[in-house]
């Protein structure tokens, strides 16, 4: 028995022999979300992780991050309508983070200090694949197929890989030395490239199959859809695709007094865009859907590009919202005018959307020159039983043909319809294929979900309010046909935008929980702990109070009950 | 998950051990769940350091830490009675002083013991000019002995001596202004804060520690209990309190107001009430509630426009970064 002289005291620190654990009913437990940015990328990449990268100062491993999956960055930050940026959080608190703008950077920086993709670095498998089609979705998948360690061939018809990109995207939209640098370094981990090949005319279907033991078919949508209004077509047709195609390779469109493009997709903004840049002075552009803006329903809105419909604008382009061409009107078989209707699209009586033309709304628009960009579907030379009557291949969800074995396919051919989205679909099927080659039922990749963390689980208060930098931009007097029109941002802004990143649902190491804990039962460590934070929760004294999931910034923390 | 697969087999009491930082106050004591006080009070050694003697007043803070036989303080403390904290920090000082000793003396009480009981020895104390720092926790109410009204309760705020009926809405009497009575004793430097602000309160007791001569803190600390609220909303209830006006955070040198904590985004006295179980009778439907709402709106925004807590400048809305955070937890206190 203790004995207390005169004037006891209690002896320092001694509180500690006795655990307040006990009076817990919850836990705190680190829990990583899925950032927006993450689910909603389809090429699966993770801007939040690469934003704290170069947060870090870590350009490289910043680079390295996002190359992992998607190995065309600089591209896609030019090209790609940022689906992560429409969801980021931030753009409930002030402005949305300039993601493209730093994976842009990102890439350009790659490009100009000669960063090396990742390699393969063990031994080569036996199997060869195929590829055909030099597209992003081809790229992607033959860029992933290498790093399994698998031989392959990458077949196209063009003389240069790129695809659509390199076919028929405006060089002031996507500058040709950005592409082939990005092209020729994904070449380099050791695809072999057979350009001028085309399937069906040079290398049939049934030879690639008895050389290689999987094949991956990334076509594109190569072929114009057939346009005709009540069955009348001008005698000098020329589909926009085409045009743009002989743009890219040639340099010349046909330059006439007028011209209206019919569309709402990128294609018929790109064609508008290079026709007021040649020097026609009235350029219409038909569209049965409506501006993106705030009030306008997602199925409502033109399919292009937001930027790419304002600076359409903004270069003189007319743009006609909710119309269509009910009539041409022909002298002989030139067109000299169309008559527009209101038209929009509509549910019928199944809940399929229908063009529906409103009667009594006719008017008459005199131009000499119609071009149609309505749509784009599969070049189905050299494979034409795997491609429906809709002008698409068929795919189970682990990008397998329907009722194939060793065919796989991605891409426009298959509904991407973005450049990322068809990176992902490259991706995705490498797996695939690689699970079927070991033997294996390749089974579906994971699609972005919805599951990510939402807005109110972000606490606001400890984020200032910072705007969004703006990327430098050609003037119009200053545009050209070539020149780039947006420039990419400086190194000091690129960091700015990593400083305003959230970092949602992902520990920043900002220090609340450690410094806000009243009973000190968070320890802070040097190294990653095996949850992936700095912090390690005392659970012998930790009393469940829930203060610091309660005042976490970026929602790591929840608490699980515990009984 | 992208982040590194090292898994560090931690060993916890190694790690509570090699924490940065001083750990003044440590675990095990008996505070409630959430408590603002007990923050407050380990917020306030860390940045005193170890080279300290604490003199504490009774009240929630010594009966939580001290359960006899334990301590829960690892600097040398004295229980004091409830009312003379700052006459034995006085006496402490004046024998440090006489044996040429130069550790810090700090006085612990809570609103109780700074507002009503222990007034007379603070002030003697301030006028004697002993180089003690007064720290008042205050979690506005005698919240030891069963949450009873203090001169510190805010009007119209439900305590158990204060309750609300037909007779009166809550307390009925305005919250003591102690901080002008503070400044009237013109001592070198005098301040408030509060716990959602704890970059905030450690740069104050630094600055405070470095000064010879009596200095007073009032650090305003939510009590769950007390307030009606659950403890995991102690900080966003202490943030509301500040961001109303409501608690002015402010710094006072020989009586002059010297620097405030400017208010970003000001939040109606509402969005405060509507937080806690003690103002719950001001959000029904009843012409005095209106009444009480008024006034204390009012309140908030005399304070706001004495005390020049909306800033025009954008330059003033800079809160040195005590109220933001940043990857890294650069935090400059």
């Amino acid at each position: 028995m203790t004995v207390y002289t005169r004037g006891g005291y209690a002896k320092p620190g001694t509180t500690l022999s006795y655990a307040t654990g006990t009076w817990r009913v919850q836990k705190p437990v680190h829990a990583h979300r899925v950032a927006p940015c993450h689910a909603k990328c389809p090429a699966g990449e993770d801007p939040q992780a690469y934003l704290a990268l170069v947060e870090a100062g870590q350009w490289q491993q910043a680079w390295q991050h996002i190359v992992d999956v998607n190995p065309l960055p600089a591209t896609t930050g030019r090209v790609c309508p940022h689906f992560c940026e429409s969801a980021c959080n931030r753009g409930f608190y002030d402005e949305a983070i300039a993601i493209h703008a730093v994976e842009r950077y990102l890439g350009d920086q790659a490009i100009q200090h000669n960063w090396a993709l990742p390699a393969y670095q063990g031994m080569a498998r036996q199997e060869r694949v195929a590829v055909v089609g030099a597209g992003p979705a081809g790229l992607s998948c033959a860029y992933q197929l290498s790093r399994l360690g698998y031989g392959v061939t990458l077949y196209d018809a063009m003389p240069n890989a790129g695809g659509t990109l390199q076919s028929a995207l405006p060089e002031y939209r996507l500058p040709r030395d950005v592409l082939n640098a990005e092209v020729e370094r994904i070449l380099a981990c050791g695809i072999r490239f057979e350009p001028n090949k085309r399937l069906g005319r040079d290398v049939s279907l049934e030879e690639l199959q008895s050389d290689y033991q999987a094949i991956f078919l990334g076509p594109g949508n190569q072929k114009s859809r057939p346009w005709a209004v009540d069955g009348v077509v001008p005698r000098d047709l020329h589909q926009a695709l085409d045009l743009l195609k002989e743009w890219t390779t040639v340099g010349t469109v046909p330059v006439q007094k007028s011209a209206a493009v019919v569309g709402a997709g990128n294609t018929a903004v790109d064609i508008a865009r290079i026709l007021r840049r040649c020097g026609v002075p009235e350029v219409h552009l038909v569209a049965h859907k409506a501006i993106p803006a705030p009030g306008v329903p997602e199925e409502d809105a033109m399919d292009a590009t937001l930027r790419e419909i304002q600076q359409a604008v903004e270069e003189g382009v007319i743009i006609h919202e909710h119309r269509g061409i009910r009539r041409l009107i022909l002298r002989g078989e030139r067109v000299v005018g169309i008559e527009l209707v209101h038209m929009k699209k509509l549910p019928d009586v199944e809940g399929r959307l229908q063009r529906v033309a409103f009667e009594g709304t006719e008017t008459v628009l005199k131009v000499e020159h119609v071009i149609p960009a309505i749509g784009q579907v599969v070049d189905a030379q050299g494979m034409e039983l795997l491609v429906n009557d809709k002008g698409m291949i068929e795919v189970e969800p682990s990008f397998r043909v329907l009722h194939q074995q060793n065919l796989f396919a991605g891409g426009d051919a298959v509904g991407a319809g973005t450049v990322t989205a068809a990176v992902g679909h490259g991706r995705r099927a490498a797996s695939a294929i690689d699970t079927y080659l070991r033997g294996n039922e390749p089974i579906a990749q994971g699609e972005n979900s919805d599951d990510f963390i939402e807005y109110d689980a972000i606490n606001i208060h400890y984020y200032e309010k910072a705007p969004r930098p703006v990327e430098p931009t050609l003037e119009l007097t200053d545009r050209t046909e070539l020149q780039e029109i947006v420039k990419t941002l400086p190194p000091t802004d690129v960091a700015h935008e990593a400083q305003r990143c959230f970092s949602c649902g992902n520990c920043l190491a900002c220090d609340n929980c450690w410094t806000l804990c009243p009973d000190s039962a968070v320890l802070k460590t040097r190294e990653t702990a095996s949850d992936g934070s700095h912090y390690v929760f005392d659970y012998t004294y930790c009393k469940g109070c829930g203060l610091c999931a309660n005042e976490c910034p970026c929602g790591y923390i929840a608490m699980e009950p515990e009984v | 998950m992208e982040h590194s697969e090292k898994t560090v087999k931690l060993d916890i009491e190694t790690l509570r051990n090699h924490q940065p930082r001083y750990q003044g106050l440590t675990s095990g004591h008996r505070a409630c769940l959430g408590c603002g006080e007990a923050l407050a009070a380990r917020l306030v050694l860390e940045s005193a350091g170890p080279d300290v003697i604490v003199s504490n007043a009774t009240g929630c803070l010594e009966v939580f830490t001290t359960p006899w036989p334990e301590s829960a303080w690892r600097v040398p403390w004295l229980h004091s009675l409830f009312e003379n904290a700052a006459a034995i920090a006085s006496g402490v000082e004046a024998a440090q002083k006489a044996m040429g000793k130069s550790t810090k003396v700090l006085a612990f009480g809570g609103d109780g013991g700074t507002f009503d009981i222990g007034f007379q020895a603070l002030s003697g104390m301030l006028e004697r000019g002993h180089n003690v720092l007064y720290v008042c926790f205050d979690n506005e109410a005698y919240m030891n002995t069963g949450i009873q009204r203090s001169s510190s309760t805010p009007h119209a705020a439900a305590t158990t001596t204060s309750p609300v009926g037909k007779a009166r809405m809550g307390k009925r009497h305005l919250k003591k202004d102690i901080v002008s009575i503070i400044a009237a004793h013109h001592g070198p430097y005098a301040a408030t804060a509060s716990v959602a602000y704890p970059s905030d309160i450690r740069k104050k007791v630094r600055r405070a520690l470095a000064i010879e001569g009596p200095t007073f803190l009032q650090i305003h600390s939510p009590c769950p209990l007390g307030w009606g609220m659950d403890g995991s909303k102690s900080i966003e209830v202490a943030r509301l309190a500040v961001q109303t006006g409501l608690f002015p955070v402010i710094e006072l040198e020989r009586g002059e107001v010297t620097a405030v904590m400017p208010i970003r985004n000001q939040k109606p006295v509402k969005d405060y009430f509507a937080a806690q179980g003690r103002f719950k009778h001001l959000l029904k439907d009843d012409y005095r509630a209106q009444k009480e709402l008024e006034h204390l709106q009012a309140l908030a925004d005399h304070n706001i426009e004495v005390y020049g807590l909306l800033a025009d400048e954008p330059d003033d809305w800079d809160s040195e970064g005590s109220d933001t955070v940043r990857r890294g937890g650069i935090r400059w206190a």
